[in-house]
């Protein structure tokens, strides 16, 4: 297990080798849902994701600790009752745009795409598919997107009193600045 | 109105005033201020990084939760949004460092690659970096 996530990333980066792997570690992605009490909302700056542009794959690994919330109570709850960050610490996606061409990578733009894959959150892996866009920026590209999960489907229980009140889905706000990976 | 009753009513407003001083307390306490807290562990950003890529097991369990205060060298500074800052520290290995989140840093310029600083933050655990929350600067 030791070392899972590095060689999980890092044979994604080398094996296929030249320049068409893009990469962050300060990717964000977000999640927010209303309720009538107040908003849930929590922030995660430190999500690591890799892009390949030659074949739409893409993968995102991070960690549930690193979701901040803006009540410290609430960060408690989060890790210690819903996600068990303790026993589970990571959270992941790996998938692909299914519409690569449809994206010039070679000149600045924002384009629509379509990403389909496996989104793993407390053990629980569903298959998740949803519209974003790819922005490719001088020196980078931008990749983000907004959809809805539902905590139930990742076996997630939240006690009947709070369920009430929460929204049944929560909106999952995805935000990555990816650099080119230099190859030594 | 019996004295007592009057003494017993004084009680049970009081327990019930307390408790929702405390339930409002709890529900709207802030994050542990890292400027003013005390380290659990001072370390430098290599020993750190080192450790976890060494037995990432035992790096979790000893570190993860627990206030860190880190020195290390700028690696990089990253202004994200809402005035979020990530710098990260040089370590031993070319591909994993520490990447410390700063909720508030308002003049992130200030820090440049290369410089020598002092960050205490709560360790969240390892991905491909050594991950610090809720970082404040100290040096």
């Amino acid at each position: 297990m030791k070392r899972l996530t590095f060689i999980f990333i890092l044979s994604f980066l080398f094996l296929a080798g030249n320049a068409q792997k893009y990469m962050t570690k300060n990717g964000y992605i977000g999640f927010f849902s209303h309720t009538p009490m107040e908003d849930i909302k929590a922030d995660n700056n430190q999500v690591a994701g890799v892009l390949d542009i030659s074949t739409g794959d893409m993968v995102f690994q991070a960690l549930i600790k690193s979701f901040h919330f803006d009540r410290a109570l609430m960060e408690e709850h989060f890790n210690e009752n819903y996600m068990e960050s303790d026993k589970i610490p990571k959270a992941s996606f790996k998938g692909k745009i299914t519409n690569p061409a449809s994206v010039n990578f070679t000149k600045n733009g924002v384009y629509e795409v379509t990403v389909e894959g496996d989104l793993t959150i407390h053990n629980a892996t569903n298959k998740i598919s949803t519209k974003g866009t790819i922005e490719v920026v001088t020196g980078g590209i931008n990749a983000s997107s907004k959809f809805k999960i539902i905590p139930e489907d990742y076996k997630i229980t939240i006690p009947g009193v709070v369920r009430d009140k929460f929204d049944k889905s929560m909106e999952v706000t995805v935000n990555m600045k990816y650099a080119p990976v230099e190859n030594k | 109105m019996k004295p007592y009753i009057k003494v017993a009513l004084f009680v049970v407003i009081f327990i019930v005033l307390a408790a929702i001083l405390a339930a409002l307390y709890m529900f709207n306490l802030k994050h542990i201020d890292m400027a003013k807290a005390k380290p659990d562990f001072v370390i430098t950003a290599t020993l750190l990084q080192k450790a976890f890529e060494d037995n990432e097991t035992l790096a979790t369990g000893k570190y993860t939760n627990k206030i860190i205060e880190i020195s290390g060298k700028i690696a990089s500074v990253k202004s994200l949004e809402n005035n979020i800052v990530n710098i990260s520290l040089v370590t031993g290995s070319d591909l994993s460092s520490v990447i410390c989140t700063f909720p508030a840093i308002t003049d992130p310029s200030k820090f440049r690659t290369g410089d020598e600083i002092t960050v205490r933050g709560v360790c969240s655990g390892f991905l491909m970096d050594v991950l610090l929350n809720n970082c404040a600067v100290i040096k």
